[in-house]
Formats: structure tokens, sequence, C-alpha cells
């Protein structure tokens, strides 16, 4: 208290009029060197003031805005590691689906490829048989045809053998004037054969 | 030349009353608990903080500017002091070191920003932290809670944190009190740190200041005596860039003292688990 006493009957300080009435003691030791700080009469207030101030900051950020920052901090990481989860867990089924796809068509592939060849191959039998059949048809209708060319000619040739006995027959009639014996008749059946 | 103003670099310290309150005697200690520029900027800087907060701390999981500010803020204590140092033990310290770090760094940088109030010889600007009793409060608060701490978890285990393991039992007649000296320093060096270099920034800023304008009126008596408004200019550029230093320190001594303050809780905190 001593120090508030003097503080009234310093002197003011040049170009500090306006506060001059309310400057401490140490404002006159200042300018010799001494440091305000160390006037110890301002202390104990200032200690007991600083602390309330403080304790009460504390209580604030302690019950307040610590727990709301750091709150929505963590609340934010939380969610962000959940969406990061949520979303690999959907990939992974998503990939899962589209495996379970490709394997489908591979084996629907596999399945169609299989029938088309069964079909070709059947197909295949099928125009292999029909082909022999009509070929077993064609070649017994050639050789019935070939039979019946054969007998014509055969009769044929039967024929031609009567016509040149007869023509014979009658070359060596007109040609000795009577018809043959038939001794001759018979050599000539004979030249024939 | 005798309008020239005195240059007093120490009187931007100075305490005064604005508003008279009660006085409190105890233990024979004068508690004046007036509203002085000292406690006014104190509560201007407690008022700016809940501001702060009250407007910025939103739940959105999609911060804005604001949230991301006091979001960035407050992983400076979480994210680079707390968790790396102490790890997931530390999370129950993070409002009171939190409360360190803003408090520091809101009255130091209220001090710089408000600074030019001073360089014009007002005293409705003041740097809290520039005060020794402020600081040392502070040091001492935080290192006693640490202290205390150390005892309530550990018993008296604790007092072995000053006889360093595998020390042969004759070089303990040393090393104890070395250790208990480099200990009980600490109170001491954080609350001389933090308030000289508050202090120091301030003395210089205002030395400049004072030379601007005693150099500037030595100018205006004309001649020769003009040349002086070369020192008087280059002054006043020292003064914008300490202005750009001290906010730099303004930040990083609030940075330093709750790392210090970090560290110090690590010890308690991971006691005996080797560090």
């Amino acid at each position: 208290m001593a120090m508030q006493q003097q503080e009234d009957s310093a002197p003011a300080m040049p170009g500090h009029e306006p506060v001059a009435a309310h400057e401490g003691a140490a404002g006159t030791e200042g300018h010799s060197g001494g440091m305000p700080q160390f006037d110890f009469a301002q202390w104990p207030g200032q200690i007991a003031w600083f602390l309330i101030v403080f304790f009460g900051l504390l209580l604030f950020v302690r019950f307040f805005a610590a727990p709301k920052v750091g709150g929505t901090i963590e609340l934010r990481e939380t969610k962000i590691a959940d969406d990061i989860a949520q979303a690999r867990q959907l990939k992974s089924e998503a990939d899962a689906q589209a495996e379970a796809a490709a394997t489908d068509r591979a084996r629907s592939r596999a399945e169609a490829n299989k029938l088309a060849q069964e079909s070709k191959a059947k197909a295949r039998a099928e125009v292999a048989e029909r082909l022999a059949a009509e070929e077993a048809k064609l070649a017994e209708t050639t050789a019935t045809a070939e039979a019946a060319i054969a007998q014509a000619r055969s009769k044929a040739m039967t024929n031609v053998g009567d016509i040149a006995q007869q023509t014979a027959l009658a070359i060596v009639e007109k040609l000795t004037g009577r018809a043959a014996s038939a001794g001759e008749s018979a050599a000539i059946k004979a030249g024939r054969g | 030349m005798a309008e020239q103003p005195a240059i007093e670099p120490m009187h931007q310290f100075l305490i005064h009353k604005l508003v008279q309150g009660p006085v409190f005697q105890i233990g024979g200690v004068n508690f004046d608990m007036s509203i002085t520029n000292s406690v006014a900027s104190m509560l201007v800087g407690a008022a700016l903080i809940v501001v702060f907060f009250l407007t910025t701390a939103r739940g959105s999981i999609v911060p804005n500017r604001a949230q991301a500010v006091v979001e960035a803020l407050y992983n400076i204590v979480d994210r680079i002091l707390v968790t790396p140092i102490i790890g997931h033990h530390g999370r129950p310290y993070i409002p009171y070191l939190f409360t360190l770090f803003m408090v520091i760094a809101v009255l130091n940088l209220m001090g710089v920003v408000l600074a030019f109030g001073n360089l014009a010889g007002q005293s409705w600007t003041f740097t809290v932290t520039s005060q020794l009793a402020v600081t040392a409060t502070l040091a001492v608060l935080t290192f006693f809670s640490v202290f205390i701490l150390g005892f309530i978890k550990h018993g008296p285990k604790f007092l072995t944190l000053f006889a360093p393991s595998g020390m042969p039992p004759a070089l303990l007649v040393f090393m104890v009190p070395i250790e208990m000296l480099s200990y009980f320093v600490r109170p001491i060096t954080l609350a001389m740190r933090l308030f000289g270099n508050m202090l120091g920034g301030h003395v210089v800023m205002s030395l400049f200041g004072s030379f601007v304008v005693a150099l500037g009126i030595v100018a205006l008596s004309g001649g020769v005596a003009t040349l002086a408004l070369i020192p008087s200019v280059l002054s006043f550029a020292m003064i914008v860039a300490l202005t750009g230093l001290e906010l730099v320190v303004a930040i990083l001594q609030a940075f330093v003292f709750t790392a210090l303050a970090t560290v110090y809780l690590n010890e308690v905190v991971n006691f005996g688990h080797g560090h």
C-alpha cells in the first residue's frame, strides 16, 4: 500500500499526461533502471486475478472447448474410417459379384460351345449317314441299270448273230442260186460261233 | 529540445489502477483486487478466448474456415505435442495444456498487435506475459501440478526420479543433488524464458519507437539536423521488422512453454517406463 500512496505524488511523465495520475512509484524508479515487474506490491493482486482468469478459462476449455473441438476431430476421423471400411466392404462385395458373373459367363460359354459342338457333330453324322444312304441307293440303281444294259446288249448281240446267219444264208442263196444245205447252214452257224 | 519525450522503455510495463477494488489481507499479504491495466488485459484476453471458442468450435464434420483454425490449434497440442510425447495416456491433460497454450498465445499476441498503443505513449495496451508475476504463476502452477501429480500417481517411489538407475552408489551422492537442482530450476527457467522474451522484444520496440519520435523532433529544427530524419526512418523500418519477429516469438513462446510442460508431464505419466 505504501507504493500506492506514493503513486499520487509521483511526478507526471512527460508525454504521458493522460495517465500520469495513475502511474506508480515504479515509474519514477523505472526511469533510473528499475523494472516495474519487480514492484512486488503489485504481485499478490496480479497473481490472484491471473489465477481466477486462468482457472475460469481452464474450466471453460475442460468442459466446453476441448471436448467440442477434440470430439469433433475424433468424430470426423471415426466417420472417415467407417466410410472407408464400408466402401472397402462394398468394393469387395462388388468384386465377388463380378467374379461370380465372370464364372457364370465362362460356364455358359462352355455349355454353349459344347452344345454347338454336339449339334455340329450330330448334323455331320446325319449328313454322312444320308449321304451314305443316297450313295447306296445310287449304286443300286446304277447296278440295276448296268444289268439291264448288259442284258439288252447280250440280247442285241444274239439278234445280231441271227441277222448275220440269215444274211449269210441269203448271200449264199443269192450267190449259188440255191438254198444252203444243212451242212452249210451248220457251218455258218459254227462260223459265227 | 526541451519538448523531447524521455526515452522510457520500461514505462509500458507500469501497472496502474483503472477501478479500485477490495483489498484482502491474507497472512500479512495485501491482495489488492483492483482492476489494473494488467488485470483488464487478462480479462480482455480471456473474453477473446471465450468468444473465439464459442464462435469457432462447431461440431461439423465438414469444417468451415473458423472451425479449421480452432481444430488446427487443438492439434498443435494434441497431435504435435501430447500424442507423440506422452501417448494416449496423455489425453486427460490436453485441456490444461490447451488452456496454457491459448492463454499464453493470446496474451502474447495482444501485446504485439496492440503494441502501437505503447509507442504512442498510451496505457490502454498491456502485455500481461511481460509481467514476471504472471509468468512465474504459470510456471509454478504448471511445475507443481506436475510434481504433485507424480506423487499422486506413484507415491514415494516418484522420488527415485532423482536417482538415475544403474548409477554406482558412490556417485549418487553427487548425482542426486545435481538432479534435484536441475529439476527444481525448471519453474524458474519456464518463468524467466517467457518473461524475458516478451520483455526484451517490447523494450527493443519501445526504444526504436522513441528514436523515431526523438530523432524526428531533432530533424524538425532544420539545417544539418534534418539528416536525423534518416535514422528516424530506419528506426521505423526496424519497428516494422521487429513486429513481424515478435509475432513469431509470441506464438513460439506459447508453443515452447506448452511443449516443456508436456515433456515434464511425460516424465510423470510414463514414469518408470524408461525414458
